[in-house]
């Protein structure tokens, strides 16, 4: 049998698995109810951000059409701010420039990152000798599971608190009650006792402002704020991610976390440069009280060759807030299960057939889509995922020779 | 070879699917006779400026579950031949057997479509709406488009614009969404001067109803609930326009699912040539949440729908029935048996 369709079978009986089980549903359907009414309250406290997200549409593409001359401007300014810039053409290269930073036998904390999960970072640096904690509690809770994040912004969304119960106190080696409560305080001692020893610190970002340097990362955990604090922070950016300016990014930023059911996040970390002081004579020091050094690390791995693609570009201006996913009725039935590499979905598909994977791998999430158009609905930038799909698809049967 | 370079895996029911469009004209090479014969008994003229286009989607839906049956079974049991489009070979090399299919359909469980078929064109007739019908109707093609095979897409569309060109039609009243949505949006880019004005039965009715003032009334009380079909609710943008021809029916009570109008939920019939499991779960899912409405009777406007929810309601174990809008609205009209 091809190894293509050894890779479809196998997706296809996870897929099924997945559906079957119903936990997966009952525990989804919940989140769905609480996203929903949390997302519907935040936009009528702030109903411009309708009109707002057709802006940040427009932006996107508007970005997209320069990626290149931004990147370099962001690279630029980010040199110019202190910090050091790598430019990795594939997931292979970031891994390598990511594990040559790090080492071994050091102790390393990561916000969660989508495109962190797309590159396979954390098997890679645990391989290299080192000790890597997720610390985002959902993203802490499929790390203990030994399982692959679910969802953008809810990775464990399909876990009942029950499975956190036992998953903690297997891993604790100390009872911890079936209360979220409990769940998060065991949770946060444990990442606390982490926090103060990390070496390094490796977190993604939302957007990034090519005028200022500047990343914005939403959070309300505040974890990013202690990862990004370590002595060194790695921080890795789809080069999708980068737009002109800080006022534009923080439409984005604004979108982003509105559409995810918030007001205003907890926090919001603007980072531009590692930490220094002028206090002593006003001479410039590197490395103040945060941290010693800011290493970026902007990652193309085949997002410049589907910036190319006139249709299936719509892609790149995802936002990743996840309602596509939770709206989605597949993913209802079968959560993540439904993706590859840390694209999922649909709209994952598209990523799958061209970012940090191949077309044989998309292949199957391809045709899983039902096209029946619920994503776009509720999609804050109307991403026509159907319509890509059916392109994708038509590639797709194009190279498996007609 | 490593999975970056490797050519991808096409499910090669695809390939029969396509072999059959092009041949017969419709998915699942039914003869012209089968696509046709509903309108025997009725004097429906053959040219005509307004076309009603089945699409021949009716006439495929009995099909839909035992070929979804044969699918589950066959799962990736092809040998890697998907290239060739010799229909016979695939036929052999997966097990997809057509004749088998058909043969385990019954007379009665076709004449259920055609009878469905004969109502649309009687309640277009009751309503003043003049129309003509193809002798030698053709699938529109949703699916090839849907899973990528443009070139192919292409051609039927070619062939079905000229039917319609030759009919002397200028404008097309579709049955189905998926057809509307094809021919309506689709068509356009594809083809150079695909100028007919496309038009949904549903949206027909509404208007000639509204105009004509008619009292809608069901002998029987009954509680229904709407399933809005995705490609009706969310392309075509028909939401209201069926709720207000069944508002307008005494004695029938329309019960809302919260999830409706443009955040309608899939009834699974998408997924059933490559996922036919899947296709099954997502079917019950629809169909429970439609019956947890407490209605006696599901309505949908499409034949795929109603095919995936009658799958969907019997694994559910639900008491609800699926009934298309067309029979409730034949039998507010005051309909009487329509046998052919």
């Amino acid at each position: 049998m091809s190894e293509a369709k050894l890779l479809f079978q196998k997706y296809a009986e996870r897929l099924l698995q997945a559906a079957r089980d119903e936990g997966i549903f009952r525990a989804i359907s919940k989140s769905v109810a609480n996203w929903r009414e949390r997302k519907a309250k935040a936009l009528a406290r702030f109903p411009d951000t309708v009109e707002l997200a057709r802006e940040v549409r427009r932006l996107k593409e508007n970005s997209l059409e320069r990626l290149d001359e931004l990147v370099q401007q962001a690279s630029r300014t980010l040199e110019e701010n202190g910090a050091k810039v790598y430019q990795a053409a594939s997931a292979d290269e970031a891994r390598e420039i990511i594990g040559q930073l790090i080492g071994t036998d050091k102790v390393v904390v990561a916000a969660k990152s989508i495109t962190a999960e797309e590159v396979g970072l954390r098997p890679y640096i645990e391989s290299l000798g080192n000790e890597f904690w997720e610390t985002d509690v959902g993203e802490f809770i499929q790390q203990l599971r030994r399982e692959k994040p679910m969802h953008y912004g809810l990775p464990s969304l399909h876990v009942t608190r029950e499975e956190v119960a036992k998953v903690l106190t297997g891993s604790f080696g100390r009872e911890i009650l079936p209360e979220a409560s409990a769940e998060v305080r065991a949770i946060r001692e444990f990442l606390r006792s982490k926090y103060s020893k990390a070496d390094v610190g490796i977190s993604g970002c939302n957007v990034l402002a090519a005028d200022t340097g500047s990343a914005i990362l939403i959070e309300n955990e505040g974890n990013i704020r202690a990862v990004t604090n370590a002595p060194l922070h790695i921080l890795l950016v789809g080069i999708e991610k980068v737009v002109p300016t800080l006022h534009d990014a923080f439409k984005v930023a604004e979108v982003t976390w509105r559409y995810c059911g918030f007001t205003a996040p907890a926090y919001l970390d603007i980072i531009s440069a590692p930490s220094a002081t002028s206090d002593i004579e006003f001479n410039l020091v590197r490395g103040a009280s945060g941290p010693l050094e800011l290493h970026v690390v902007f990652l193309d791995g085949g997002r410049r060759t589907l910036a190319q693609n006139p249709l299936l570009k719509e892609a790149l201006y995802c936002l990743r807030c996840g309602n596509c996913l939770l709206e989605c009725p597949v993913f209802q039935l079968a959560a993540g299960y439904y993706g590859d590499h840390g694209h999922l979905g649909g709209i994952g598909a598209i990523w799958a057939a061209y970012v940090t994977g191949s077309l044989a791998e998309a292949a199957p999430l391809a045709y899983t889509c039902l096209r029946c158009g619920r994503c776009t609905e509720v999609c804050p930038l109307s991403i026509d995922t159907g319509r890509l799909i059916a392109e994708l698809r038509h590639t797709i049967v194009g190279a498996a020779g007609g | 070879m490593s999975i970056e370079h490797a050519q991808p895996y096409v499910p090669p029911v695809l390939h029969v699917i396509s072999a059959n469009i092009a041949k017969w004209g419709n998915p699942l090479g039914l003869r012209k006779r089968d696509c046709t014969s509903w309108a025997d008994s009725l004097q429906i003229p053959t040219e005509g400026s307004i076309i009603l286009h089945t699409g021949c989607e009716y006439q495929l839906t009995p099909y839909v579950q035992p070929l979804r049956d044969v699918l589950k079974r066959v799962k990736f049991q092809d040998t890697l031949l998907s290239t060739t489009s010799v229909i016979q070979r695939i036929t052999k090399t997966i097990g997809l057997d057509l004749t088998k299919i058909f043969a385990q359909v019954s007379k009665r469980e076709r004449e259920t479509f055609d009878r469905l078929l004969r109502m649309a064109a009687l309640t277009l007739s009751k309503l003043g709406v003049n129309f003509a019908y193809l002798k030698e109707e053709l699938y529109a093609g949703a699916l090839l488009y849907e899973h990528g095979l443009f070139e192919e897409f292409e051609r039927q569309a070619y062939r079905v614009a000229e039917q319609f060109r030759k009919a002397g039609a200028t404008r097309i009243i579709a049955l189905t969404p998926h057809a509307a949505e094809t021919l309506q949006q689709v068509y356009p880019r594809f083809l150079s001067n695909f100028d007919f004005e496309v038009t949904t039965y549903v949206s027909v009715v509404a208007d000639a109803l509204a105009r004509s003032g008619r009292r809608l009334s069901l002998s029987q009380p009954l509680s229904a609930t709407l399933h809005d079909p995705c490609h009706l609710a969310r392309s075509l943008n028909l939401t209201e326009e069926p709720r207000k021809v069944l508002r307008a029916i005494k004695n029938l009570e329309l019960k809302e699912v919260a999830s409706n109008r443009e955040l309608t939920v899939c009834c699974g019939a998408p997924g059933e040539l490559i996922y036919p499991e899947l296709s099954e779960l997502l079917a019950s899912r629809r169909a429970r949440e439609l019956a947890d409405t407490g209605a006696e009777a599901i309505i949908t406007l499409c034949p795929f729908c109603y095919a995936s929810l009658s799958q969907g309601a019997r694994l559910s174990g639900t008491k609800v029935r699926v009934m298309d809008f067309i029979e409730v609205l034949y039998q507010a009209l005051g309909g009487s048996d329509v046998r052919g």
